[in-house]
């Protein structure tokens, strides 16, 4: 699999983050996915007994964090999801406890619904959040194979979306957003393609596919949609982003090119005796064959994404990439 | 479809074969090995070809920590995943009889990704030319940190890695000299792994930062390497790791070695390893048998397995073998049919192999595990029968009502005709104390006839539950922990 460039449109700025391995402070533990309000971002964390959210900003000011570990309100055991709405309520899913969470900016939690099941209005290990353009939620039904809008206080709107392979229908969905005219843009993760709908869920079209090529994606995690109309998706299991045209056209994919964050850079100041040996140490080094598949290779080359799982868009035109097993974002500028 | 008390000794070798070869069958594959051909069977296993089993990627969105391995439980999952729900289980088996004898652990290696790959080593290598494994092994990064030869210098030598690969991995103490380890220790200097020095200051510290782990790969540093005249087991020459690895697979000790090995783990309980020199074989003439084996067939694995399986010997040894704490709860799970998706149980189950004393992926230190009796004490039997509760006890398991709609053909039963069917199917198991076994039919015979209903209806639900339990109590026996 390349990453061939057609046409540029993204270019690396720079990485947020560094691996957090308690149950608060600064760093991410599995980041899973992100959400982008007023210049903050809530980074959602699914390590297996530190779920939270952390929030820090583009500046690398970590802010602070909420939502912890257990079975209350207000607590994870695996969330997946998290998006932001206009009026400041953070919403989290949960496919262990099959609900979603509302927060307050603050991190002050406001209320949590939603029921396992498969009828409608009931969810079935929830994987995604968004925001409607009618400011509803929509929530991705994982193992329903379908997308469910409720309002935000949890009342069922529609659903749409049942298992299969046809335009329209689903395997086990990842990922969700909006673009601006309101169409809704999913991971159809079982069958390595992105599919837009209308808002009231009729099929539009489809990104990507099952192929080899390099407009190709293989278990995608979550799509992202700028003003134009251009696509960017997290394509997790090419351990890669691919970015396409609003025709469906492929014109560009991602790698990854980490570099020290403002973080690691202080974590290696303190830890010379690491940071010598790294800096003459060849961290692009030519792999023996039988690293042989994009996640055998993200193992061996830090800078590459390694579980690129959530990708977002915000105000001024920034491509986040949160990378679950790097735990951290890597930054490009739209161009 | 084999109903209640049907058990043949067809069935029951067939049985014995694939707890040996894996972790157990279920009833419904136990119907089909049945009919089969029992040294056609072992020819159909011994060519595995590709496997299936859970995809990977299904438990790697799920369990977003199995996707990054850091730690070795996360590792241990993944591996936990594939032997319950592969269809090439004898693949599993070898991995994990290679991985404890050649014990590499996360308590020094602190790289669980590292750990992964060498077990991926041992699935592609460990059915094969032993040679070609023994040199896999000398090159695998995690077993290079594990034995510092990352520290094993032109000049400047360290014994850990030539010591053991005699001693522990191929022909055991009093087969060779001080001086053999010295001169295969300068054979391999320069077999380390890339950025060893970044790598092993991150090691020695456990540091995950910044970015969690970078995994390894193995380098040849040919200024490193003491390329003089060596002298080894009686062979002279410029000999390099490789000449070792040649030398030393051609021996007849290293022969017996393996083929004790083998005995131990797919026949019945061996002493630990380190009593071999003075504690003759359980079965000198079985052992000598398999090394003939070896010797005659090019050093092939897959041909000694061949010999071993279609022997008398093994047919005969049905539960001479303590099941270790992989073993049971891998089999508990896998012949329960408790894991179709991937499930938090797995959590749960990687740890209580732990409390049983086997930490997967982290042996104690690189003699491995002392098996046999040693698995059961106090402690961890009480671990072994509360999960086997919770495994078996579950109602609602495909393997539950499997077996309550085979015993529901013969219509109602008594508890006594139950419980003896069901160590049917557990085995077939003979308890040794029959204190046990009407301790178990009073227990059911307290709520009095089991009567079946129709399928889907409130009796056969409470039919499932009852059976359910007395599976849990059947393998909470002391005879069910045996293989």
């Amino acid at each position: 699999m390349t990453n061939k460039t057609i046409a540029e449109r993204a270019v690396y700025d720079k990485t947020i983050g560094i691996v957090n391995n308690n149950p608060l402070g600064r760093g991410f533990a599995h980041p899973i996915d992100l959400a982008y309000r007023n210049g903050e971002l809530f980074v959602l964390n699914k390590h297996p007994v530190f779920a939270r959210v952390g929030v820090c900003n583009y500046r690398e000011d970590y802010l602070r964090e909420f939502g912890t570990y257990g079975h209350g309100d207000g607590q994870f055991w695996l969330p997946t999801g998290i998006a932001a709405s206009d009026d400041g309520h953070i919403f989290v899913c949960d496919e262990f406890h099959n609900n979603v969470s509302v927060f307050k900016v603050s991190g002050e939690f406001v209320t949590n619904w939603g029921r396992k099941g498969s009828e409608s209005g009931q969810i079935d290990g929830p994987s995604g959040v968004a925001i409607s353009q009618d400011k509803n939620i929509l929530v991705v039904d994982q193992n329903n194979h379908r997308i469910q809008e409720f309002t935000v206080e949890g009342a069922y709107v529609r659903s749409w979306g049942e298992f299969g392979t046809g335009p329209g229908q689903l395997n086990q969905p990842w990922g969700i957003t909006t673009g601006k005219d309101g169409s809704v843009y999913v991971a159809d993760w079982g069958n390595d393609r992105v599919q837009q709908f209308d808002t009231q869920g009729t099929i539009i079209g489809s990104f990507g596919g099952p192929t080899e090529d390099e407009g190709g994606l293989h278990r995608p995690s979550k799509p992202a949609v700028d003003e134009d109309g251009y696509v960017y998706v997290s394509d997790w299991g090419n351990e890669s982003v691919k970015i396409y045209a609003p025709d469906g056209r492929y014109i560009q994919g991602l790698r990854g090119e980490a570099t020290l964050s403002k973080w690691a850079n202080e974590f290696l100041d303190a830890n010379p005796d690491e940071s010598i040996q790294r800096d003459i140490s060849n961290l692009m080094p030519d792999l023996p064959d039988h690293f042989n598949t994009p996640y055998l290779i993200s193992t061996q080359i830090e800078s590459y994404f390694w579980g690129p799982s959530s990708v977002i868009i915000d105000k001024t035109h920034r491509l986040y990439v949160v990378e679950s097993s790097r735990h951290r974002i890597q930054v490009f500028n739209l161009v | 479809m084999v109903c209640a008390q049907d058990t043949t000794e067809q069935r029951s070798l067939m049985a014995h074969l694939t707890r040996r070869i894996g972790f157990g069958a279920t009833q419904a594959e136990l119907d089909k090995l049945e009919t089969q051909n029992y040294e056609d069977v072992v020819d159909d296993l011994l060519d595995p070809g590709e496997s299936n089993h859970l995809p990977d990627e299904l438990v790697l969105r799920y369990h977003t920590e199995v996707h990054e391995q850091r730690v070795g439980p996360w590792s241990a999952k993944q591996w936990l995943y594939r032997m319950v729900t592969t269809d090439t289980p004898i693949v599993e088996k070898m991995a994990l009889f290679w991985h404890g004898i050649f014990a590499t652990g996360y308590a020094k290696t602190n790289q669980a990704r590292a750990l992964a790959v060498q077990i991926d080593m041992f699935r592609k290598f460990g059915l094969g030319k032993f040679d070609l494994l023994l040199e896999e092994l000398s090159k695998d990064p995690a077993m290079i940190i594990w034995l510092d030869n990352q520290d094993n210098h032109k000049g400047a030598i360290n014994e850990n890695f030539g010591r053991e690969i005699l001693e522990l991995f191929s022909m055991g103490i009093g087969s060779y000299t001080e001086n053999d380890i010295k001169e295969c220790s300068r054979a391999f200097t320069g077999w380390t792994l890339k950025n060893a020095e970044y790598m092993s200051v991150r090691a020695m510290k456990d540091s995950i930062w910044p970015y969690g782990r970078i995994s390894w790969h193995y380098e040849y540093r040919e200024d490193d390497h003491d390329d003089g005249v060596k002298t080894f087991l009686g062979e002279t020459g410029k000999l390099n790791g490789s000449d070792i690895v040649r030398i030393i697979s051609k021996q007849r000790v290293a022969a017996e070695f393996i083929s004790r090995h083998l005995y131990d783990f797919f026949v019945a309980d061996e002493v630990p390893v380190s009593q071999w020199p003075y504690t003759a074989p359980k079965d000198p003439k079985a052992i000598a048998t398999l090394a003939d084996a070896y010797l005659s067939n090019d050093h092939d694995l897959k041909e000694v397995l061949r010999v071993l399986l279609k022997s008398e010997f093994f047919k005969n040894s049905r539960y001479e073998r303590v099941k270790c704490p992989v073993e049971y709860v891998a089999g508990c799970l896998r012949v329960s049919s408790a894991v179709n998706k991937p499930t938090l149980l797995m959590n749960e189950a990687v740890s209580v192999m732990e409390y049983m004393g086997q930490s997967l992926l982290n042996p104690p230190s690189v003699e491995g595990w002392h098996e046999g009796t040693e698995w059961i004490n106090s402690g961890s039997i009480v671990e072994r029968v509360n999960f086997a509760y919770e495994v078996w006890g579950n109602s609602g398991s495909i393997e539950v009502k499997d077996i309550t709609d085979r015993l529901s053909v013969d219509g109602d039963m008594y508890a006594e005709e139950v419980v003896q069917s069901c160590l049917n199917f557990m085995g077939p198991l003979e308890l040794t104390e029959e204190a046990t076994k009407y301790a178990i039919i009073d227990h059911v015979s307290r709520n009095g006839l089991i009567k079946f209903g129709d399928k889907s209806s409130k009796t056969r639900s409470q039919a499932e539950e009852r059976i359910a339990e007395i599976l849990a109590l059947v393998a909470a026996s002391k005879e069910y922990q045996r293989a």
